[in-house]
């Protein structure tokens, strides 16, 4: 295996969940084939109930697998692990822990081998990277949504982990402090390098965060197009990126893909 | 005082200075904190006063309702003595309150002895659950008052009978408070404590049990609730000491300014239980009060 091989490869997998009343099976996502790069930023988009929690879920290992698999560095998934971390729409922070205790939890469950001054520095110099120096003993009910989620990262980069997972974690934030953030997440993407696999519904969000968009179909979800955006970064400080022909066009492209899928959803099919 | 509000200014250091301003001690600031004690009181003082205006001027019969001064008076009284040493009946309020009191403290404790484990078993483990659960709401739902004359044939007049029925009117709110804990334990907390790596022991120590605590305490106050009925119950049906005895006792030798100095009693002792439950709810759990804030 070399270096430039893809990091995480999904094939044929296919996600169902038990209707337990109905004594049914539904598909959530169907044969989703997919292979990510090292270092790549891939964003889906769908409509809502596509099933794109259930492959971020499916790689972080919380949801099994009904067929195909999920491989992350050749080897099969079978349930969470230190080389992918977690950041949740709802920042699944423990409410009655302090900011630096939250971010350090990875640490508490995982035994990584690292000293404990090791664990002390990790835990400071992520707390800077998302700006939240001085915060360390607030709880989390004190903070804002935005200053929230930045614990949820750093809470996520704690480990060091090759890839980072993200479900929404900008939605429940307010239009401004999400620029902010998306701001922050490219350039802490930037700086570790890590994978990130990233769900949004905001198309715009999708474009400036992704060097791949994957637009995926309503019910059961399967990749309807594969996107690539080729915008240098950074962008999101580059205004020329958002005022450019080639990204009102790729919006639009996106738009429309989208477009008929959400409007399935509003009709409940 | 000083270093807690220091603690709480903390996080705000990186800010502009001018952004934390002393509001200053004016007449309507003193006034604003200490407006809901002065509007109680005066509420309260009003209404005894009138209470004894109303039986002064309104001609009635002090069998039916004693004046409050009576009633406060045979308080004091019965708060500051005790039944000398080998009487076979004290009249003394505070020897039964305190053998209420202790009843119910046992009580209690035994209660929370199986109720919160018995609760966190059930929320944690599907065959528990389903074995207990038709049990423990059969009991829950049966008024406990039924089950007194059962308690009473088993164990007879004692003391021991009393706090059984203390336990069995606790124990099912702390022990079902307890259970839906666990049960109702955010999933997406769940979820995060999953991916960084938390095992199932992890998971229950670090997650379930901080986030059920606050429920075993709303538990535990409903469990005073409910054992407080049980105390009284348990007194008046079967027993020679108790505030419950002392409840029936007082009535039926027409002391009525006991009957009411005694139920006064009761009400302030289960509104201090349950405003101490309230604030160590608030106190380990502040989180669940943030509009507050």
């Amino acid at each position: 295996m070399t270096k430039n091989d893809p990091i995480i490869v999904a094939s044929d997998l296919t996600i169902a969940y038990e209707l337990h009343r109905e004594r049914k099976k539904l598909v959530a996502l169907q044969d989703i084939s997919l292979a990510v790069d090292p270092g790549e930023f891939v964003v889906l988009v769908g409509p809502s109930g596509c099933g794109k929690t259930s492959f971020i879920n499916a790689i972080s290992g919380l949801v099994p697998k009904a067929s195909g698999s999920v491989t992350v560095r050749g080897s099969e998934v079978t349930g969470p692990g230190p080389d992918r971390a977690m950041v949740f729409q709802d920042y699944a922070l423990l409410p009655w822990r302090t900011v630096e205790s939250n971010v350090r939890m990875p640490f508490e469950f995982q035994d990584l081998g690292i000293s404990e001054a090791e664990k002390n520095k990790r835990v400071k110099e992520c707390l800077e990277l998302v700006d939240l120096t001085g915060f360390e003993k607030s709880f989390p009910y004190e903070l804002s949504g935005g200053m929230k989620q930045r614990v949820g990262i750093a809470r996520a980069l704690i480990t060091n982990p090759d890839i980072l997972l993200a479900d929404e974690p900008f939605a429940a934030i307010d239009a401004m402090t999400r620029e902010a953030m998306q701001a922050e997440m490219e350039r802490i993407v930037m700086e570790t390098g890590q994978t990130c696999v990233f769900i949004t519904h905001s198309i715009d969000e999708a474009i400036l965060l992704g060097d791949r968009v994957i637009v995926i179909s309503y019910r059961p979800g399967k990749i309807k197009e594969v996107v690539n955006v080729n915008f240098p970064r950074p962008r999101m400080s580059n205004s020329a990126v958002k005022t450019s022909k080639e990204y009102a066009e790729l919006r639009d492209h996106i738009w429309n893909l989208v477009k008929d899928e959400a409007s399935q959803t509003n009709r409940g099919e | 005082m000083a270093a807690t509000k220091n603690k709480s200014l903390q996080q705000f250091d990186t800010d502009d200075p001018n952004r934390i301003q002393d509001i200053g001690w004016t007449f309507k600031e003193v006034w604003r904190r200490t407006r809901g004690t002065v509007v109680v009181s005066i509420n309260l003082i009003t209404f005894f006063i009138l209470w004894e205006l109303v039986v002064i001027y309104g001609d009635i019969n002090p069998l039916f309702l004693p004046k409050a001064s009576e009633m406060f008076a045979e308080l004091w009284v019965g708060l500051t003595t005790r039944a000398p040493e080998g009487a076979v009946f004290s009249g003394s309020i505070l020897d039964h309150f305190l053998h209420s009191f202790n009843n119910l403290m046992f009580g209690l404790a035994i209660a929370c002895l199986i109720g919160i484990p018995g609760g966190l078993l059930m929320g944690g483990n599907k065959y528990i659950e389903s074995i207990l659960s038709p049990y423990v709401w059969a009991l829950a739902s049966l008024p406990r008052i039924a089950l007194v004359p059962l308690f009473i044939l088993f164990l007879g007049f004692t003391t021991k009978m009393q706090v059984t029925i203390i336990v069995i009117s606790a124990v099912f709110p702390i022990m079902i408070n307890s259970w839906a804990g666990v049960k109702t334990t955010e999933k997406s907390l769940l979820a995060a404590a999953r991916v960084f790596g938390a095992n199932r022991v992890q998971l229950y120590v670090k997650v379930v049990l901080p986030y059920t605590l606050p429920f075993i305490i709303s538990g535990i106050q409903q469990g005073i609730g409910r054992g407080l009925i049980g105390v009284v119950i348990a007194e008046l049906f079967g027993g020679s000491s108790g505030l419950g005895y002392l409840i029936q006792r007082s009535a039926d030798t027409f002391n009525t300014a006991m009957t009411f100095a005694v139920l006064l009693l009761l009400i302030v002792m289960s509104l201090s239980l349950i405003n101490f439950t309230r604030w160590l709810e608030a106190y380990v759990a502040p989180w669940r009060n943030v509009n507050h804030i």
